[in-house]
């Protein structure tokens, strides 16, 4: 292809205004928003602590989950068993006993889902089936807005989502902190039921100032003395306190700062108000424009030259 | 001697009921069969996902990894229209159809894949939009990409096959194809901004997956990466095609075009490389391609496809020959189909001991599409004027059209009962 000077002078000026306006708009789109937000939590946000040293393994509040919930109990493998192996479709909670070899140590644990500040579910969710309550912070399901992707047990860091994998109407099972019960002003099932008072329920502010009173009166007693899920994934409205390392207990170390505000923030700002992607097409239209004549123009030359009509 | 390519002619000289196609046709049939399967048992009985792997090759195969192939509209489009790199506008129909198909099929294999399919129509109401969710970013610009600029893009030929078999109709495809050439420029620059969100997207949806995903895959510019390996595959992938048919049908091939594409597929590849080795440095993770684990083996494995796609298109002396074109787009596409499909699966381990393996329903319904496309592919392209060819091939056509029984004037001999790919 040869170049003239007219299309060099062109060139030059479709592409200084390609990168002025696409800088501008980027510029604009990136300083206007501050910074992606980080999550706050309302002050009537409930959660949960439970106390890993005080729990003696009984499952009454698995059974009471699975009543209150109305799930069915897990029979699949041969009719008989219900001691699923983890959570699933059929088992929002689930206790599982942790023993070290030597079996000189061991500790029960109890898992659900973590209700986190700033659930990566619902940051994955497309049309926001899965969503966390402005009062009480429980993340619940929605079955008429879920479109069953999935992409909430690829983000979730605790692996807690589980989809109902047999039948034409799949739902997405995990813990919704009971949410009936709470509507009616009781509390979870679960915690109301532990005779032991291992997990207990209450506003998540006063959960944590009583586990940091547990620490504080008994120092050593529990690891690390601090609470497993104040800064985790930005923090989680489950708590738990443990005599045993946390990852011994299957607990994950997905790190301090939220998924959703440290995988997406640049997501966010690149899409936000959809500036970027607007400013990009004002910007081809204009230069695809532009050399769209130049196209025609050949295919014309072409038309005359060799009597075939042009292909588009 | 080298056949310029002019126009873009239809098979016309080879018959479309051939015996692989009607391999292809029994493998798409097998598949939609099995979807029926599917639907009614569920998810699980048909597949091999699990409680740990929620997402299956459907997804992260068909749909994640095959449209970055299908994103040779993207590429070459932005190389013919926004660069002008006019001659290769020649080949934009083959482009075109092939990720129109692509993306129809990718779509559709999502459509399988989700649990309940009945709540997408939710699709149409912005105000249920969760605009910070990869996916519904990818799901909202895949299909007005699929439904708008793609297919627009490629109705043009078949108004010319109208045009050519309905004389009477002249008058108002012409008319038609005016009002076509107005919304042109609108329409394409709309089929580039759509892929550079949603094909980015395609990989800030493992972002999600945070450190469960293998640090060799796992960065901020994954997006950047995905986006930019889409660019490669399309160029890639739409060489390869137009090698294979090329080659499997008989017609002559143009050099210089073909040539073009490996040219600017080298230097796609070499800069993806440079951001993918500077990207693991900066981040401090090149050690982890020393540590004995299978991430590293097929890291190292990727890393060699590319280089070699990289090395050898590069070469001018590989550019003058067609089968080493064609070994060049294969390594690429190759190389790109395992960059993007392992921190998808291989590279993403969400729960200790978890495994995940495909089941034989799963394979055979992923096979399903890709044959549907493939045999759509096949047949309208000996229908439509989509694969590119010299003027003289057009003029045989015509002749032909006049006078089936006239031998052919191009170097192309059909012998009777010969079986294309045979």
């Amino acid at each position: 292809m040869e170049i003239t000077r007219r299309d060099l002078l062109q060139k030059i000026t479709t592409g200084g205004a390609v990168i002025a306006v696409g800088g501008a708009v980027s510029a604009a789109t990136l300083t206007g928003i501050a910074h992606a937000e980080e999550a706050k939590l309302s002050p009537q946000a409930v959660g949960m602590l439970y106390d890993a040293t005080r729990c003696i393994g009984c499952q009454t509040c698995v059974v009471a989950c699975t009543k209150a919930n109305d799930l069915t109990p897990d029979i699949r493998r041969d009719q008989l068993h219900q001691g699923p192996g983890d959570l699933n479709s059929y088992t929002k909670t689930i206790i599982k006993l942790y023993k070290s070899t030597d079996g000189k140590e061991f500790s029960y644990v109890k898992q659900q889902c973590m209700h986190c500040i700033d659930p990566a579910c619902a940051a994955a969710c497309m049309f926001g089936g899965l969503k966390k309550d402005a009062k009480t912070g429980a993340v619940t399901w929605n079955g008429s807005l879920c479109v069953g992707c999935r992409y909430c047990e690829i983000a979730c860091p605790f692996n807690v989502p589980k989809f109902g994998w047999e039948g034409f109407n799949p739902k997405i099972v995990k813990c919704e902190f009971c949410k009936e019960r709470l509507a009616k002003g009781e509390q979870p099932a679960c915690t109301e039921v532990c005779p032991k008072k291992a997990v207990i329920f209450g506003p998540r502010e006063e959960l944590m100032k009583e586990a940091k009173l547990r620490i504080a009166a008994n120092p050593g007693k529990y690891f690390e003395n601090r609470v497993y899920g104040e800064r985790e994934a930005g923090g989680t409205q489950v708590l738990y306190l443990s005599h045993v390392a946390f990852d011994k207990l299957g607990l994950p170390q997905p790190g301090d700062e939220s998924v959703p505000h440290k995988y997406l923030k640049w997501q966010k700002r690149l899409y936000s108000y959809l500036v970027l992607p607007a400013g990009l097409y004002a910007v081809l239209v204009g230069s695809i424009r532009k050399n769209w004549k130049g196209h025609e123009e050949h295919m014309e030359e072409e038309e005359k030259a060799t009597g075939l009509r042009p292909q588009l | 001697m080298n056949d310029t390519w002019q126009r873009d002619v239809p098979v016309f000289n080879v018959p479309i009921w051939t015996r692989p196609f009607k391999v292809l046709c029994g493998l798409a049939g097998l598949g939609l069969i099995l979807v029926a399967y599917r639907e009614v048992v569920g998810l699980g009985p048909a597949s091999g996902m699990n409680d740990a792997y929620a997402w299956g090759i459907w997804k992260t195969f068909n749909t994640m990894v095959l449209t970055g192939l299908g994103s040779g509209a993207f590429a070459i489009g932005i190389a013919a229209w926004l660069f002008r790199r006019n001659q290769l506008h020649v080949v934009m129909r083959t482009a075109l159809l092939t990720s129109f198909l692509a993306y129809v099929f990718g779509l559709a294999m999502l459509g399988v894949d989700v649990g309940r399919p009945w709540n997408f129509y939710w699709i149409v109401a912005p105000w249920r939009w969760n605009l910070h969710s990869p996916l519904l970013e990818v799901a909202v610009c895949m299909s007005i990409y699929a439904t708008i600029p793609l297919f627009v893009e490629n109705i043009p030929p078949a108004l010319e096959y109208i045009y050519q078999q309905w004389p009477k109709l002249r008058p108002i495809v012409k008319q038609v194809e005016k009002c076509f050439v107005k919304a042109f420029p609108w329409i394409v620059s709309l089929a580039y901004v759509l892929p550079a969100m949603h094909q980015s997207s395609l990989g800030a949806l493992m972002l999600l997956g945070g450190n469960r995903v293998s640090p060799l895959w796992q960065t901020p510019f994954l997006p950047l990466l995905y986006v930019w390996a889409a660019a490669f595959l399309g160029f890639a992938f739409v060489s390869a095609t137009l090698l294979f048919c090329g080659v499997m049908w008989k017609r002559p091939l143009d050099v210089d075009i073909l040539g073009e594409m490996s040219r600017i597929n080298a230097w796609l590849i070499g800069t993806w490389l440079v951001f993918r080795i500077a990207d693991l440095s900066i981040r401090g993770q090149i050690v982890a391609a020393f540590r004995p684990n299978v991430d590293a083996v097929l890291f190292w494995a990727e890393m060699a496809l590319m280089a070699a796609a990289f090395w050898f298109q590069r070469n001018p002396a590989v550019r003058r020959s067609p089968r080493k074109m064609f070994y060049g787009a294969l390594l690429a596409t190759v190389g790109g189909i395992l960059y993007r499909f392992d921190p998808t699966t291989t590279a993403f381990q969400p729960k200790a001991n978890a495994i995940y393996f495909p089941s034989v329903i799963e394979i055979l319904i992923s096979v399903g599409f890709m044959s549907l496309g493939i045999l759509i592919f096949i047949f309208l392209a000996k229908i439509l004027a989509i694969l590119p060819a010299p003027n003289k091939l057009w003029h045989e056509m015509e002749s032909r059209r006049v006078n089936p029984r006239l031998k052919p004037l191009t170097a192309s001999p059909r012998v009777e009962g010969y079986v294309a790919g045979d």
